[in-house]
């Protein structure tokens, strides 16, 4: 008798322990993230202060606009690693169209479309139409792509002259705006998620509660620290208000859009997709249409930012991309992965880039630490899987 | 009597919420055959993994003995040491390199600086191979270069190299020609007189009347009733024992008047990518019928696969001819024109093919046809509409599930099976072609699977359904086609069909 309760007593701290396990490794990401945070704004005073925070959130954006691109391509089992050079590419084009008088209301889109649109669309048409190794096409065009670059300046920087174009990457939308905009945000969130669970309930599905909660903390944590952050500090900057809404769109398209399901199932199982009557040409060019274009909106962003362009902008910025998206938990091998965790992984990045230059961390030792971080990520995602 | 050789008593294996066995019990003697029946999902394979030691002891609970001695075997290793060799379903040799090479696999004949003695390598296995009889393969041949069948008897030569006294075959034959087969169990009689203990694994009832000696049968993890030897026992008593309830009506056929031609195929023609010049369909002309079930039938490897595939726009870099759908030619260029145009095609190969393993059921219902749950201009879907009709699906399939959201994954091969035709009938088909669709699956889906086309055929559907199981193809179609090496031989009314005349086309001797 007592042996038998001995068993069931352990059995239920066994039960016990593994929620609290499965817990830790579902959202390790965002706990390392949190962790790291809370460590930081011990260790420097600096840290957490409405201005360095703002300006970290600033930072994050052109990494975490090109890494939500970078989801769609690494879940349909690709690779992109030119958005480096596009980045370059692009701040390259936009200037130099200024600097001859282009106006900047056309020179951005225009850029948007001959470097973003013309480069995608080569990549995803040698990808999909001949099934080269995404791999290879898109180191060449790393390659071309840098070189156009530097052969458009002649290797030189582009000074920028107007008044208008360095706002995109460095005005703020007012705090007073800001407050609303936040709150607006907020409350549409927080309906939502209402509505999903009522649907959910009505359909007789059971609510995950653990996700439920943690997506709710997550959600009302974020919200009260943005605001606190933008409202103290001159308001949210417009490139990160760019990115909140390529998140959004990108979070929306693979979660309710046909597009986002076909990208899954490309990723899944491609042989099956094609039978299912995906068109996987179409579908794969488009991807890779979109992240060149994101790539090349990142490199507008950061030349508006830095008030001028180098031909050298956005070298290595591929990895990065990479490291936020794998980070996140989106497998190398396609068919399932999230952008949330993308930008919690692109968050991580960018709150480690900062924190070790604010505590003086010689950039060499950067490097090493944030590479062994993506080695670390990567082995943490094999493990989970193998259980 | 010979000697009992394995015994398995009291076996219990749990997974995370379910008992995959539940208190198994059965002996094996030297010298025989004992076949092991059971619907999928019934433990079979649970049960090998445990005498292997894939599982090892204490993650099940009972006891193994062999020769009367207990084993509690911690890896695969001990097990093999112990005299026990298994070949799976999925052969697990390595295609580039030789027959030899992976016969003695980590284990080669060495001199003593650690140098590979090929030619001894070489000369062991010929020995090996000659023991067993077979003389069409030589030690040096790639693996990836002979056929499925033959691979099988590397595996069984592997493991006879390994002094296995208890070999278990699980499901040997599903990948084998008839003459493959006869090989086999030329083989399995020679192992049987050389005193070999024989666990065979299969759902084939032809194969088991044939060289079985005894029967169990495992039903929901459980051994159902006593070891039978064959002879006391009819085939309808083994169905009985395995679907815990008698199948009166294996094949429910329902004869219905065809209608007008439907799908009309002309000259179709699919090249072989690998030999340029040579096909793997040439000229297929055939008609299929509103309301009728059409058979195709013949040989692995005679071109049925490629012949549907072709017609659904599967390889349109190889294909040539004409396809009419209701009077109108068809252009088709991918599997979405077709599945456009009202074609749809349930593949052979379920896992490689047909389904998203790691998505839901959900996701696996209505990837085909995103379009009607969704709004025209972003593709915003409609999650409550796909619910709606993924659980219509599910409801009238009878899919096993805790909820349309489980992974497909972890679903058994004929529920899975059952949303992939969910998925099909979701697109709404004028033209239905199943390939292989109850292969793998297990007798009671079957007949669920077969009461479903005749209600598909009622509703003015055209079926196509290839089939390598002839009383299938006999007990279900109105028409059946016949093709041998890549042409379609012969056409059948279901009134003149016999299984002899049909194999005689297939094999190319009528």
């Amino acid at each position: 008798m007592s042996a038998d309760s001995n068993v069931a007593g352990v059995g239920v701290n066994g039960a016990k322990e593994n929620h609290l396990i499965n817990f830790i490794k579902d959202n390790a990401t965002l706990i390392a993230l949190i962790v790291l945070v809370i460590g930081l704004s011990f260790a420097d005073d600096a840290f957490f202060t409405a201005r360095n925070l703002s300006n970290l959130s600033r930072q994050v954006t052109i990494i975490g606009i090109i890494a939500v691109g970078m989801t769609m391509v690494i879940l349909i089992a690709g690779i992109d690693l030119s958005v480096g050079s596009v980045v370059g590419l692009s701040a390259v084009v936009c200037t130099l169209m200024m600097q001859y008088g282009v106006p900047t209301v056309l020179a951005v889109p225009a850029t948007l479309l001959v470097v973003g649109v013309g480069i995608g669309a080569w990549n995803g048409f040698w990808i999909a139409k001949f099934n080269i190794p995404p791999f290879i096409i898109t180191l060449g065009m790393l390659t071309i792509a840098r070189g156009l670059a530097l052969t458009l300046t002649n290797g030189s920087s582009v000074p920028v002259t107007s008044d208008v174009f360095p706002l995109i990457g460095g005005a703020y939308i007012p705090p007073m705006m800001s407050s609303i905009v936040l709150i607006v945000c907020a409350a549409l969130a927080v309906y939502s998620i209402f509505r999903d669970v009522q649907q959910s309930r009505a359909h007789g599905v059971e609510v995950n509660m653990q996700e439920l909660l943690v997506n709710g903390a997550v959600m009302i944590g974020g919200f009260a620290l943005a605001f606190h952050v933008f409202t103290s500090y001159k308001g949210i900057p417009v490139p990160v208000a760019i990115f909140a809404v390529i998140a959004f769109a990108g979070i929306y398209t693979l979660n309710s859009t046909r597009f986002g399901r076909r990208l899954y199932a490309l990723g899944g199982n491609e042989d099956a997709a094609r039978l299912s009557g995906i068109n996987v040409v179409r579908t794969k060019m488009i991807v890779y249409t979109v992240i060149s274009v994101l790539s090349a909106l990142a490199g507008i962003i950061l030349a508006s930012r830095l008030n001028g362009a180098s031909p050298n902008l956005g070298t290595m910025f591929e990895l990065d991309a990479i490291a936020a998206v794998v980070i996140g938990g989106t497998s190398l091998a396609g068919g399932s992965g999230r952008v949330s965790g993308t930008i919690i992984g692109a968050l991580l990045i960018g709150v480690l880039n900062n924190g070790m230059s604010l505590l003086g961390v010689v950039t060499f030792y950067q490097l090493i630490i944030k590479g062994l971080i993506i080695i670390l990520a990567v082995w943490f995602d094999v493990m989970q899987k193998k259980k | 009597m010979s000697e009992v050789v394995l015994k398995m008593q009291g076996i219990i294996k749990d997974f995370p919420g379910v008992r995959a066995l539940n208190n198994v019990n059965f002996e094996a003697r030297s010298g025989e055959l004992l076949a092991l029946m059971g619907e999928n999902g019934a433990g079979k394979s649970t049960l090998m993994k445990v005498l292997s030691g894939v599982w090892p002891y204490p993650t099940y609970e009972g006891d193994i003995y062999l020769r009367g001695e207990r084993v509690r075997f911690a890896n695969t290793k001990e097990a093999e040491a112990a005299g026990i060799g298994i070949i799976y379903q999925e052969l697990n040799l390595i295609p580039g390199l030789s027959v030899a090479e992976n016969i003695f696999l980590d284990r080669q004949f060495t001199d003593a600086k650690g140098r590979i003695n090929w030619n001894q390598t070489f000369a062991e296995t010929q020995k090996l191979l000659t023991e067993l009889g077979i003389n069409d393969i030589r030690p040096t041949d790639l693996v990836q270069n002979i056929t499925v069948g033959k691979q099988q008897m590397v595996e069984i030569a592997k493991a006879l190299s390994l002094k296995a006294e208890i070999l278990v075959l699980d499901e040997p034959t599903s990948a084998l020609t008839d003459k493959e087969v006869k090989d086999l169990f030329r083989i399995i009689r020679k192992l049987k007189a050389d005193g070999v203990c024989m666990c065979y694994i299969s759902h084939k009832m032809e194969e088991i009347e044939q060289i079985a000696d005894r029967i169990a049968v495992l039903r929901d993890g459980q051994t159902i009733g006593e070891v039978t030897p064959i002879a006391d026992i009819t085939l309808d008593q083994i169905i009985a024992r395995m679907v815990g309830r008698d199948i009166k009506d294996m094949f429910p056929k329902v004869d219905f008047t065809p209608g007008e031609v439907t799908l009309e195929v002309n000259d179709l023609s699919v090249t072989n990518p690998d030999m340029p010049g040579s096909y793997l369909v040439k000229n297929a002309s055939f008609v299929a019928r509103k309301g009728e079930i059409l058979g195709i039938s013949g040989l692995m490897g005679a071109g049925r696969t490629e012949l549907v595939g072709g017609v659904f726009g599967a390889y349109p870099d190889q294909t040539t001819g004409e396809v009419k759908l209701n009077g109108q030619k068809l252009e088709i260029k991918s599997p979405k024109d077709a599945i456009e145009a009202g074609i749809a095609l349930l593949t052979e190969d379920r896992k490689a093919l047909g389904l998203f393993l790691d998505k839901s059921i959900s996701f696996n219902t209505t990837i085909s046809s995103l379009e009607t749950i969704s709004s025209k201009v972003l593709g915003i879907i409609n999650t409550q509409q796909e619910r709606k009709v993924v659980k219509e699906y599910v409801d009238q399939l009878g899919v096993k599930t805790p909820s349309i959201d489980t992974v497909i994954g972890t679903l058994s091969g004929g529920n899975q099976q059952k949303v992939i035709l969910g998925k099909w009938l979701n697109s709404k088909p004028d033209v239905f072609i199943l390939d292989e669709p109850t292969r793998g699956i297990d007798i009671g889906a079957k007949v669920e699977i077969y009461k479903l086309l005749n209600e598909l055929v009622q509703q003015g559907v055209t079926v196509i359904m290839i089939s390598s199981e002839l009383p299938e193809v006999l007990g279900m179609c109105d028409r059946i086609l016949v093709m041998c090496e890549g042409e379609i031989v012969s056409n059948f009314e279901r009134d003149d069909a016999k299984k002899e005349a049909i194999m005689a086309y297939a094999t190319g001797s009528a």
